[in-house]
């Protein structure tokens, strides 16, 4: 096998938490599905009109209903992987067992390419898998459960649904990565160069400049520009339109699901594409991989 | 035939701390070297920069390579083991063996296999759940199955009792070291070392104090067990060290006739420990 490959697996022999995270989340899906907990929102409400609706608005239902797995899947494994950069660089040196692993004839460039390639690569392929998987299994649950109250099971696997709702797990899969890319080259440049708590330094000096600048100039560009790379993916969650309906208090379950059929999850994605914060924050997260990688080779471990 | 290691001018600061002051030294291959000197002498700092792991001064090559930027490519000819045992904790035998093989070219799986089929350490434990003998054990069986140039042991038995230790440097000697291969070592236990060492570097203050094969210390070098009547004389030749011992004195002599001291008292071969103390307290006299 090839040693990259090898330097993946050994990632993945430490950090247990990157499968162990969402088999727990499965677990617990399947734990509702067989007490009969899923709750579909208003397609679940069996009194409610979802068999009643156009079958467009089924399908824009059911894909909301199964990209909010993905995205609770995608939450679990952004955790994961915000920890696991932070982490990466640190672990080994923290219990001098660095000493050991460049004993080996393995550059630094591949190590810290590899780790970033778990962050980015295999946590999120990981993630998407769990996303299929809890998928199905609301899926499955669903069906059982319409079924029983003598309601049509199949609406649950209408293929523009359920491969549609894959769909958007992948290309948000995709997009995560590419989004959270500088991020992770972030952490793991704190990682490499951190003496001790690798947290505090990750997160310290961003915090501190926020600060500063809020109290120096009045001013929150700093502050914006980390909330926005933080949670800027909302956006990719579509806009409403013009909502101002929030007020409306009793609502019915059609007037949730006419709202929720407004939402255009692909459309919001080409917009997402199309800005260039995204692809500044991709070549960020290429310098900042390559001084994680130049203080992981010439940072002293003498102390 | 070139050197192994070739170090000139070789030279490491910290803040105003002078580690490494204008080291020079050769290591020839097929040698054994004790790199030996005190707490803080700089012994740590010179094979850190010979392995590639901090920057220095001067000019070093290992291998015929500059270890600081060269790092990767050395260690397939490389390999070293550092003071404390330091495998990663949370690997089990069989990864570390398998992680090895895969990243090690010049790994041998079944010399690893048969070096740990003697030992307690069992494949399915994890390196954490070993005792600090065990992972040193897998440590050198691991290290003993690479086909190396050159191994670097730095302290490498520190914390071990003393059978571990023994059986440490026999498997070492009997098993692993042949023309071919070359051993740099430092250790405070120099009594465990001395019989295996062919060269000696005394290090202290950053500086080379000592740089000599043990065949050169025993032509040169001399322990004399002093007869009483004897001292004054003894002490108009200048002894690097003196002391007393059951109604003699022993006093380390240093490039004087043999006849000469025979007419003092019994003639030795100093031991490593003695001549140490001696070359440590002359060089800071």
């Amino acid at each position: 096998m090839n040693r990259f490959l090898w330097l993946i697996r050994r990632e993945i022999w430490e950090h247990k938490a990157i499968w162990i995270a969402p088999a727990i989340v499965i677990a617990c899906l399947l734990l509702l599905v067989v007490t009969g907990n899923v709750h579909l929102g208003p397609i679940g409400t069996i009194e409610g009109p979802f068999g009643e609706f156009p079958r467009e608005t089924q399908v824009k239902l059911l894909l909301i209903v199964y990209a909010g797995l993905a995205l609770v899947v995608d939450m679990v494994m952004g955790i994961i992987a915000f920890f696991y950069a932070l982490d990466s660089l640190y672990a080994d040196r923290r219990d001098r067992s660095v000493l050991f692993w460049k004993s080996l004839p393995l550059s630094d460039a591949e190590t810290v390419l590899s780790k970033f390639a778990v962050a980015a690569v295999v946590i999120p392929l990981v993630s998407l898998a769990g996303a299929v998987l809890a998928q199905i299994v609301v899926a499955a649950g669903g069906s059982a459960k319409l079924a029983m109250a003598g309601m049509a099971a199949g609406v649950m696997w209408q293929p523009e649904a359920i491969f549609g709702g894959m769909v958007i797990a992948f290309l948000w899969c995709v997009t995560a990565i590419l989004w959270y890319s500088p991020i992770i080259a972030y952490l793991m440049l704190a990682s490499a160069w951190a003496p001790k708590g690798p947290f505090l330094w990750a997160v310290l000096p961003p915090v501190a400049i926020w600060v500063l600048e809020r109290v120096v100039l009045y001013s929150e560009h700093v502050g914006d520009f980390i909330t926005d790379r933080l949670f800027g993916l909302y956006r990719l969650l579509g806009s409403q339109g013009d909502s101002g309906a929030e007020a409306s208090d009793p609502e019915t379950g059609r007037e949730v699901a006419d709202k929720l059929s407004q939402i255009d999850l692909i459309g919001s994605l080409r917009d997402f594409y199309s800005s260039p914060d995204l692809w500044l924050g991709v070549v960020a997260a290429g310098l900042l991989l390559a001084a994680a990688m130049w203080v992981r080779r010439y940072r002293d471990e003498t102390s | 035939m070139t050197d192994l290691i070739m170090a000139r001018g070789l030279g490491k600061s910290f803040g105003t701390t002078r580690a490494l002051d204008d080291v020079n030294f050769t290591v020839n291959a097929g040698r054994i070297v004790g790199l030996i000197g005190p707490n803080g002498a700089g012994k740590t700092t010179a094979l850190k920069a010979l392995l590639g792991l901090t920057r220095f001064d001067g000019e070093l090559s290992v291998l015929g390579l500059d270890p600081y930027r060269h790092r990767h490519k050395l260690m397939q000819d490389v390999c070293f083991i550092a003071d404390v045992a330091v495998l990663p904790r949370w690997i089990r035998v069989r990864q570390l063996i398998d992680f090895v093989a895969a990243t090690h070219p010049k790994f041998r799986r079944d010399v690893c296999e048969h070096f740990l089929s003697r030992s307690d350490v069992k494949p399915v434990s994890r390196v954490k759940e070993l005792s600090k003998g065990m992972v040193t054990q897998l440590h050198l069986a691991l290290v003993m199955a690479i086909d190396a140039k050159l191994l670097v042991l730095d302290e490498p038995t520190l914390g071990l009792d003393i059978l571990m230790r023994k059986q440490f440097y026999e498997t070492l000697i009997n098993e692993y070291f042949d023309e071919q291969r070359t051993i740099l070592v430092t250790t405070h236990q120099v009594e465990e070392v001395e019989h295996i060492l062919t060269d000696l570097l005394f290090i202290d203050r950053g500086r080379i104090v000592l740089n000599a094969t043990m065949d050169e210390v025993q032509e040169s070098y001399a322990q004399v067990a002093v007869r009483p009547e004897h001292v004054a004389a003894a002490r108009t030749h200048k002894p690097l060290a003196e002391r007393q011992g059951l109604g003699r004195t022993h006093m380390l002599f240093r490039g004087i006739d043999r006849a000469d001291l025979e007419r003092l008292g019994e003639v030795g071969v100093p031991s490593v420990a003695d001549l140490f103390v001696a070359v440590i307290q002359g060089a800071r006299a």
